[in-house]
């Protein structure tokens, strides 16, 4: 069986969400892979969240938010457009591939836009392969790899 | 005059003017180790010294002196304390006053013109030469705020602060993880780091709740990395480089790499270092700059 990747979509409900569901209803083809949450803004996606993901097994974790100024909560996605790339490049420096995090604005009515981001960040993910970031109390798949190798 | 004769002469003022309740300083305990000590009256002034094993970062006491009985009430507006400070810990005063968490008028700021303090410091095992790496890095010297101010404002070439970083930058992803894994195992999540930090001031921090669904407080390596990322994260753009939670750390992991890691992301990203003004990071404000 090839490898396909496990995607987490954090979808804020009033954008993103609605903007799956148009998707759907337009029998647009989106990646299959994507679990998406619903979450009430993109602004509660915190950054403990996202790390619970990728420790349970997700090879990539998807935020989309409502386009800066259309934030139901007036402010929420600022802080979403501010926060996640410090937590990025945080999660880069302890060892995540960067290119499994992606943040994206996505709004009610753009159905196509939403098939089109999932899609090519499953591409981008599927190319990447299995993530090393889970942890069963044993080092990751990829160091065990790197210390075997040396042998 | 010495620092200490002076710091011991402006302590006595105010506590016999009644302009403070308490002092909050440095003294030599009966081993030889320098410590923290709380001077509440004039007679007891001489206890204080000043030394260059003076690392503790003493800003973290001021929520346990201002809000005596914890979050759930105001802050007691009528206590006011004095405070021994370095260039560093002055920092830390800003950041509180920004956050709400104390307010500047009840704080007496007695800011050293300091000459750094050493390696091994608050151990006991202090080699009396060899400078702290943030003493290195320090090109200030000088408290950014003060009341009464020891010594004479001063400013010191810095040795390049970015070798460490570059180091574990210059790795692939799976090594960088397995140095962090390596370095997290080793955490008995004691949370001395965040008790010595004066940015951790949340009455229930988030790490330390065992009716989380969701983040545990468990020992295991998911856990561990979690709380550390996540702290660092709470920390980005508030933490002022003291590098106290690495120091206190029994377990010497490089806590101070994270925290300068981001540090270094909230200046590239928005030109801010934390504590220079008493003014909120730009991490937690909304876009057009305002907190809202
Ligand atoms: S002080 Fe060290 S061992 Fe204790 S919780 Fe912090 S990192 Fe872990
Ligand atoms: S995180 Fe560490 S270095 Fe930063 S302010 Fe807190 S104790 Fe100081
Ligand atoms: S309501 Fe959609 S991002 Fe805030």
């Amino acid at each position: 069986m090839t490898y396909e990747p496990r995607i987490i979509g954090f979808l804020c409900t009033w954008c993103s969400y609605t903007g799956a569901d148009l998707a759907g209803t337009a029998r647009l083809q989106s990646a299959w892979n994507l679990r998406s949450i619903r979450v009430p803004c993109s602004g509660r996606v915190s950054p403990e969240l996202i790390m619970k993901a990728f420790d349970q097994g997700a090879d990539g974790v998807l935020v989309l938010g409502c386009h800066i100024g259309e934030c139901h909560y007036d402010n929420g996605n600022h802080r979403t457009a501010k926060r996640l790339p410090v937590l990025h490049s945080l999660m880069e420096f302890a060892g995540l591939e960067p290119e499994r995090l992606r943040l994206g604005w996505v709004s009610a009515s753009e159905g196509e836009r939403f098939a089109r981001i999932v899609n090519e960040f499953t591409d981008v993910v599927r190319e990447l392969g299995p993530c090393s970031w889970q942890q069963n109390g044993h080092r990751p798949q990829a160091v065990r790899a790197i210390l075997e190798s040396e042998v | 005059m010495s620092y200490t004769t002076e710091i011991q002469a402006t302590a006595r003022d105010l506590l016999s003017s009644d302009q403070v309740s308490c002092v909050i300083g440095y003294e030599v305990g009966p081993r030889g180790r320098t410590r923290p000590a709380f001077i509440y009256t004039a007679d007891d002034a001489d206890r204080l010294v000043w030394n260059q094993n003076c690392t503790h970062n003493l800003t973290t006491y001021l929520h346990q002196k201002l809000r005596p009985n914890g979050y759930t009430s105001a802050p007691a507006e009528t206590e006011r304390v004095a405070i021994v400070v370095k260039a560093c810990d002055s920092r830390a005063i800003n950041v509180l006053v920004a956050e709400s968490q104390i307010n500047r008028e009840q704080v007496h700021v007695i800011g050293v013109a300091c000459d750094g303090v050493f390696e091994g410091a608050g151990l006991g095992r202090s080699d009396g030469a060899t400078l702290q790496h943030r003493c290195t890095e320090c090109g200030e010297r000088t408290p950014v705020t003060y009341d009464t101010l020891i010594g004479e404002p001063q400013a010191v070439d810095t040795l390049d602060s970015e070798h460490d970083l570059a180091h574990l930058e210059a790795m692939t992803p799976a090594e960088r993880a397995e140095f962090w894994l390596s370095q997290f195992d080793r955490c008995i999540r004691c949370y001395a780091c965040r008790q010595a930090c004066p940015m951790c001031s949340c009455p229930t921090c988030l790490y330390e709740r065992d009716d989380s669904q969701w983040i545990g407080m468990g020992n295991g390596l998911n856990e561990k990395r979690t709380f550390h990322l996540g702290r660092a994260y709470h920390l980005a753009g508030r933490c002022i480089g003291c590098d106290e939670c690495e120091r206190v750390c029994p377990v010497d992991i490089p806590i101070g790499l994270l925290n300068r890691k981001l540090a270094g992301e909230v200046e590239a990203a928005f030109g801010y270092r934390a504590g220079l003004e008493p003014i909120p990071s730009p991490l937690t404000t909304i876009l057009s700059g305002k907190e809202g």
